[in-house]
């Protein structure tokens, strides 16, 4: 075993948009890091022809894999592997599914995937930015579900601007509405996104102009507005000249990350320069990391997942080039296996690692790094994982417990008349309506997103409809004519559920399940309760009153051959993951109840802190990128906070 | 294409045009024809592959269109006419696939599906910003 000799101000394991933005925060304020990745060096190369390369390597990837899932353009690698959603399978009872990297206990599979490499899930990400709502953070308080947050939302206001402006996020402000939102409350009169709003498509508009103001969905037994607001996203458009700030800056004196519009980092120069005065847009667009010329605006590529291929769209290596390169190490190839503590005191002494040359041997080295503060940011499921690994951090027994994602039921049908789908990122409007109200006493709360790419989702068209089509002995104009109906008419609507805090969710570990290096496989323990059931009844009825309102020839089929079924009040119900993994070490207000506080630090170590969606208590009814990005600035004051002690 | 037969590329391209309902001019604007024709070649034995390019001769030597559709329709879709290549080469064309594997980049951004659905690839032909605002432009309709 190999120990460092060199010691950091702080290791951080994983280059994710978690381990990014406190990587490049802290770096920006004169303190050194080391970055530990688990997946390969290439990734993470930031040199122009060698990160162009590696990109154009997983575009053309893409493009040669049949089943394109989200993990299709980026290597799975043995000694690192990644969850993927072409492995779930259905599970028989009391018999694990052990197809790919997760071992899903069940008694359902958990639908998500992440992956493990340079940049992390961000590289996958759809770039959905909506921020929670401030309810979302009161859930046991108001409706009796869950738990509260330590904070209330008015606390993490500033640090989502901080995540608006880090993620570039495109958006009206004025536009955003919805059950327990108005601008003034939720983001302040004078506030702006970094980019105006990414257009919505005419396919978004083809539905919207068939609902008149004032037209009602019933759920719940009671009547709601039903609106459309466009979809804030973390992808480049126009700059807004209204948004005043230029960059995210430590105030060494005031102790506090500030947004503010005088200075802003410069990757070449790597140091602070002045915003010149004349510049009518404080905001620049980052573009491509291989070339910052490329990428200014979203091109309509309409594969923003898996992979945008001129990198409109935010991935964190954008944040991590932005680090100070002089004080950030990166070592690549390196798992994290084992956090070691101190017997006596508690504190963490170390992390192990172990580095592999060849991702497919199981050949490898072990080491020690060593730092003043370490920062886990590796993904909920690992996060989880290597704590349990290392058996610490869990004096409250909620480590690995409470995993949840949005069960996302789909429902799809065709329009009376073309909308254009395929085109576009995937999703620019979204249906607020069933975002909050008493109904989360019964029932989960949801968003629901118009997709913009037809039934590729659930049915993986428009391939399959040419294969069905074939099938059934179609060819010629006969054929042509036939996709040139279908396919342009295609409406795909996401009723993504908000899944609760439950126990018995949970991410275990269990000597019997290894991979390549002999770490841990997370074993995935995994239930839809009744909460969940009732809000995919009542919310299939609410697809039934838009598709008929707007004429849409419901096509949306159910069947327990899906592997993620669900059984409620004599009906089947199938539900998608959404690839938000969220929940596993949650903060909370004390050490009995939560794995760490409000600024993601282990109760039970003072210099381990947690960075990612594991931290979160409940998980609202938004995409969490943004509000984990948030409590990532969060905790990267609290860490310069304590460096300074 | 000099190392292979014309006639019998001819003949892949112009039965092609009546089994996926594209003019022979887009076929072979996608610069996928040759890819295509040798990928039969490479998964089908050649007495089928001659076989197939027999009946195709003769169907097109038909009089007229509808003769030709009837012909196809009872000669060539049955999957077990010359190892399905007439399904098969639908398929090629619509989607870049050979038996579910994708033959090669191009010819995933070449399929002609995403024609047919009056959009583009996804990840390729990218047809720039705000243009999902609109309804697609159409050029070659």
């Amino acid at each position: 075993m190999k120990e460092q000799t060199h010691e950091y101000d702080v290791v951080i394991v994983g280059s994710g948009i978690g381990g990014s933005i406190v990587a490049k925060t802290l770096t920006q304020a004169g303190k050194k890091v080391l970055v530990l990745e688990a997946g390969l060096e290439a990734g993470i190369d930031f040199q122009k022809k060698e990160a162009f390369e590696n990109y154009m390597g997983y575009l053309d990837k893409f493009y040669q894999t049949a089943a394109k899932v989200p993990n299709s353009p980026y290597p799975n690698l043995k000694d690192a592997p990644s969850p993927d959603v072409i492995d779930i399978e259905a599970i028989e009872p009391c018999k694990p599914a052990t197809n790919g990297y997760l071992v899903q206990a069940g008694p359902i599979p958990f639908g998500s995937d992440a992956w493990r490499g340079p940049g992390g899930t961000t590289m996958h990400w759809l770039g959905s930015t909506p921020r929670m709502l401030p309810n979302d953070f009161k859930m046991k308080t108001l409706y009796d579900v869950g738990v509260d947050w330590p904070f209330e939302y008015e606390s993490l206001k500033p640090y989502y601007e901080m995540a608006e402006f880090e993620i570039g996020v495109a958006g009206s402000v004025d536009e955003q509405k919805g059950p327990d939102v108005s601008k003034d409350k939720n983001y302040g009169t004078d506030y702006h996104f970094p980019m105006k709003k990414i257009p919505q498509s005419y396919l978004d508009e083809k539905v919207i102009e068939k609902f008149p103001q004032g037209f009602k969905v019933h759920f719940n037994g009671k009547a709601h507005d039903l609106e459309f607001v466009s979809t804030p996203q973390g992808r480049n458009s126009i700059p807004n000249p209204d948004y005043p700030f230029s960059d995210v800056v430590w105030n060494e004196e005031k102790n506090k990350l500030e947004l503010q519009s005088t200075k802003r980092w410069n990757t070449f120069t790597k140091s602070y320069e002045a915003v010149p005065n004349n510049q009518s847009t404080k905001y620049t667009p980052v573009g491509a990391v291989w070339d910052d010329h490329q990428g200014h605006r979203c091109e309509g590529n309409a594969s923003c997942v898996p992979i945008c291929p001129v990198q409109a769209k935010y991935n964190a290596l954008k944040t991590l080039r932005k680090s100070d390169p002089r004080l950030l190490t990166t070592k690549t190839q390196a798992v994290a296996s084992k956090v070691i503590t101190d017997e006596y005191t508690g504190d963490v002494i170390g992390i192990e690692y172990k580095r592999y040359e060849d991702p497919n041997s199981s050949v490898f080295e072990t080491h020690i790094a060593k730092g003043k503060i370490y920062v886990l940011a590796a993904n909920a499921i690992e996060n989880a994982k290597i704590l349990l690994a290392s058996d610490i951090a869990n004096s409250s027994d909620q480590v690995g417990r409470n995993l949840m994602d949005h069960m996302v039921m789909l429902t799809w049908g065709l329009l009376p008349e073309k909308g254009f789908p395929y085109r576009g990122p995937g999703s620019t409007t979204n249906i607020p309506t069933m975002r909050d109200g008493d109904f989360r006493k019964e029932h989960a709360a949801c968003i629901s997103p118009i997709d913009n790419w037809g039934w590729g989702w659930p049915k993986f068209s428009p391939g399959s409809d040419v294969e069905n089509a074939v099938a059934a002995g179609m060819f010629g104009k006969e054929l042509k004519d036939h996709i040139n109906d279908v396919v342009p008419r295609q409406l795909l609507l996401h009723f993504e559920c908000e899944q609760t805090p439950e126990p018995s969710n949970r991410v275990t570990i269990d000597p019997n399940y290894l991979d390549n290096l002999g770490n841990y496989r997370p074993v995935i323990h995994y239930s839809a309760s009744d909460y969940m059931k009732k809000a995919f009844a009542e919310y299939k009825k609410v697809s039934d009153q838009i598709f008929e309102a707007a004429g849409v020839e419901d096509f949306t089929e159910y069947t327990t051959s899906h592997p993620d079924y669900a059984e409620y009040e004599g009906k089947i119900y199938n539900f998608w993951g959404a690839g938000h993994i969220v929940g596993t070490h949650r903060m909370g207000t004390s050490k009995e109840e939560s794995v760490v506080n409000e600024n993601g630090q282990t109760w039970d170590h003072q210099n381990l802190y947690l960075v990612g969606c594991g931290n979160m208590p409940t998980l609202g009814t938004s995409n969490p990128t943004l509000t984990m990005s948030a409590l990532a600035f969060k905790t990267s004051e609290a860490i310069l906070n304590q460096l300074k002690d | 294409m000099s190392k292979h037969t014309p006639k019998e590329l001819d003949l892949f391209l112009n039965i092609s045009s009546h089994l996926t309902g594209f003019k022979t001019i887009a076929l072979l604007g996608t610069g996928m024809a040759e890819t295509y024709f040798n990928t039969i070649v490479a998964h089908v034995n050649p007495k089928t592959v001659a076989l197939f390019y027999n009946a195709c001769a003769e169907i097109l030597a038909l009089e007229n269109e509808t003769e030709i559709t009837e012909a196809i329709k009872n000669e060539l879709i049955p999957d077990g006419n010359y190892a399905g290549i007439g399904k098969k080469i639908i398929l090629m064309w619509y989607l870049g696939n050979w038996e579910n594997e994708v033959i090669s980049a191009n010819a995933y951004t070449q399929g002609l599906v995403w024609e047919a659905a009056e959009t583009h690839p996804p990840g390729a032909k990218q047809p720039g910003f705000d243009s999902w605002r609109e309804r697609p432009i159409k050029i070659n309709c």
